[in-house]
């Protein structure tokens, strides 16, 4: 095994711990995350070991159990954004004329809108992850609509394209046959742009109130209720931050290596 | 051992995936002043070895061992190569045309290189790219002329090193005599070197002062005469088509007559930009006609390609011109050469999968590159490819584009040969080329000037 090997494995390795920690994390906590166990904001030690929160609940009880709501949401929110994006950038890269006008049109108009002002209009209106989702699709979807939609462009006049429209193939046939493959690398860095931004207004959101109800835990919640705290209990300000950095850089990272892998020749 | 100047090269060794040695690599020795070719077959990893030297691999290839010599300095790996490629290298890829950048006219395609227009000017006129044609953009321009923007970009800067990877493949023979003639300008000046990878072995002969043979080259067994199969029935009847070019006011070709019977082949010769391609790629239904039509074998055959039914589609196919992107890069060799046979001759997988193979050892390729992907495959044998692909149709009417621009001669008398036998079997071929090797063998050659087709 040579030193590549192992490094993409180490990186899967820790990738999935990420991932795995963010989501099922809670059955690690060594204490019930929402009970109370001694005075507010404690410094670590004592059986607590990042100390404790406002209420006097173990910090890093809460950490682990406080990225799950937040991953399925991101998650769910860069699915959906994504595969609108790259179903409507196929469309319009494959398409010339009124349909291909269309959908750049509109992909225009929400670019041009302010995210975080559609993000709250919709908070306010739909229930939190729902509107974490609808915002991401409204801000990304478009972005990835303008990526895909030129790469199609660039490949819609290859050889192989002009190969499948000599077979007879249909038009979606040859969009989902030849051009999707082809194209395939740009999915996993724009699935994983997409969940950074869904996890940040997904955060951002949670940190108006508008996420779980408390006592649930949540990483942005934790920010909000330990900022008057910090000076006494720093760790329970700084470790919910962490985790947030850590899973978005994550996720980042992953998408990129998943496209540089399926470009890679054989 | 340091011999003054020229580019050394000694003890090359890249190594793939895994850390695997894809190839131990040729040494060479070029003085100033001198012109070396690399040949061999295609596959044989003379692009490779011009990257490797260049410090320019693809990932996972990486250069493991071995030094590079420049001017008596050692060239390290890195940004050293970095900035040595830029200040004296002139670099023409293969497959030119797409490595000009877009929104670029030629001429500021030259001039990008950091010298003056009318310099630029200069050398496009040098290599036969004539006034009227330097405001135009990459797709405006056909291969040929596209393969000698980039050579005159590469040219421009009158830069030390010169290295050129396949300059006359896509070009017709008056147009490879200006090539030839600007790097044996080159030939004698003690301050540059000039590098060249080239099937064309007239090319060869007339520029190189020695040549480095790569990989065994399987001696090119003497070309099977070309016994003409009985006269068959006609496949292919052409009548008064006029082609445009896209928005364009003149037409491209007008008042196109001509036939192919069954076992024939006709090649289509002409310079470079002169439609060729956009004649083979209408007759597959890839271009509009604007006047006249064509018959297959006594039946109409409907404009554009997606209005043809499958027995149409089937009995016309379409080979073209770039190998760079006749593969598609996310499927494996099987795959592709498999679509036609599930589309066309719907045969169970097992059966399926020996086509593939037979098909694939018909083009001279061993059947192990059905598991690879494009990416793994030089620009000779993603041609031979996509030769098999066309065959796995079992068409009637081959039209083909320059196949054998990118094949070595050995690849390209198996090609032919295979066309010649094929043609026993009644395969009428239209092939367009600039090669008089490729003609030769034909049964017929007509040429394309002033936007008509002669006979």
């Amino acid at each position: 095994m040579s030193i590549v090997t192992g490094g993409r494995l180490g990186f899967v390795t820790f990738a999935g711990t990420v991932l795995g920690l963010a989501l099922f994390g809670s059955l690690l906590a060594p204490h019930d995350p929402t009970a109370p166990l001694g005075a507010p904001w404690s410094p670590s030690g004592g059986g607590n070991l990042l100390g404790t929160d406002a209420l006097g609940r173990d910090v890093l009880s809460r950490v682990l159990a406080g990225g799950r709501h937040l991953t399925l949401t991101a998650g769910a929110a860069a699915l959906v954004a994504a595969a609108i994006g790259i179903a409507g950038g196929l469309l319009a890269g494959w398409h010339d004329g009124p349909l291909s006008r269309l959908l750049h049109t509109a992909a225009d108009l929400l670019l041009a809108a302010p995210l975080l002002l559609i993000a709250l209009v919709f908070a306010v209106t739909l229930p939190g992850a729902v509107a974490v989702i609808a915002a991401t699709v409204c801000g990304g979807a478009p972005l990835t609509l303008r990526i895909v939609g030129d790469a199609v462009r660039q490949v819609r006049h290859a050889g192989f394209v002009d190969a499948a429209l000599g077979r007879g193939e249909s038009g979606p046939r040859i969009l989902g046959r030849e051009i999707l493959p082809a194209v395939a690398a740009l999915a996993g860095s724009e699935i994983g742009a997409r969940f950074v931004v869904a996890l940040q207004l997904a955060a951002a959101l949670s940190l108006f109130g508008l996420g779980p109800a408390p006592p649930a835990p949540d990483w942005s919640a934790m920010i909000r209720e330990n900022v008057s705290g910090a000076a006494l209990s720093p760790a329970a300000l700084i470790a919910p931050a962490i985790a947030l950095a850590v899973l978005s850089l994550t996720v980042a990272v992953v998408g990129n290596a998943a496209a540089r892998h399926a470009r890679r020749p054989l | 051992m340091t011999r003054d100047g020229g580019l050394e090269v000694s003890g090359l060794r890249v190594t793939g995936r895994g850390g695997r040695t894809v190839g131990i690599l040729p040494d060479l020795h070029a003085a100033p002043g001198e012109v070396v070719a690399l040949t061999g077959p295609s596959g044989a990893g003379k692009t490779v070895w011009l990257a490797a030297v260049l410090d320019a691999l693809e990932p996972p290839l990486r250069r493991c061992a071995g030094t590079v010599r420049w001017q008596g300095e050692i060239i390290a790996p890195g940004d050293a190569a970095r900035r040595w490629r830029r200040r004296h290298t002139g670099i023409l890829v293969q497959d030119a045309a797409q490595s000009l950048h877009p929104l670029l006219t030629a001429v500021a395609s030259v001039a990008e290189t950091g010298v003056d227009t009318s310099r630029a000017a200069t050398t496009l006129e040098q290599v036969g790219i004539d006034a009227s044609l330097h405001a135009r953009r990459v797709h405006q321009l056909s291969g040929g002329q596209a393969q000698r923007v980039a050579l005159a970009r590469a040219l421009a800067a009158r830069p030390p090193l010169l290295i050129l990877d396949e300059p006359t493949s896509a070009l017709d023979s008056a147009a490879a005599q200006l090539v030839a003639a600007a790097v044996r300008a080159r030939r004698g000046d003690p301050r540059v070197v000039t590098l060249l990878v080239s099937h064309d072995r007239d090319f060869v002969a007339t520029v190189a002062d020695h040549v480095v043979v790569f990989g065994t080259a399987p001696s090119a067994s003497p070309p099977v005469p070309s016994r003409r199969p009985a006269a068959g029935a006609t496949v292919l009847r052409v009548h008064h088509l006029r082609l445009d070019r896209p928005g364009g006011q003149t037409p491209l070709l007008q008042a196109v007559d001509l036939t192919v019977d069954a076992g024939e082949c006709v090649a289509v010769l002409g310079p470079s930009g002169s439609g060729k391609t956009t004649l083979l790629r209408s007759l597959a239904g890839l271009h509009p006609v604007t006047a006249g039509h064509a018959e297959l074998a006594g039946t109409r055959l409907p404009w554009p390609v997606r209005h043809r039914p499958s027995a149409l589609l089937q009995a016309v196919q379409y080979v073209g011109q770039h190998p760079a992107d006749t593969l598609n890069p996310a499927h494996r060799i099987a795959t592709a050469v498999g679509r036609p046979l599930r589309t066309f001759r719907t045969t169970d997988r097992a059966g399926r999968l020996a086509t593939v193979n037979a098909l694939l050892t018909r083009v001279g390729l061993d059947p192990a590159v059905a598991g690879r992907r494009p990416g793994g495959l030089s620009g000779g044998q993603r041609q031979r490819v996509a030769l098999a692909r066309a065959l796995a149709a079992q068409p009637r009417l081959l039209l083909a584009d320059e196949i054998t621009a990118a094949l070595d001669p050995a690849s390209t008398t198996t090609v032919l040969d295979l066309l010649g036998e094929m043609r026993h079997d009644g395969l009428a071929v239209l092939i367009a080329t600039h090669d008089p090797a490729v003609a030769d063998r034909a049964d017929r050659v007509l040429t394309i000037h002033d936007h008509a087709l002669h006979h």
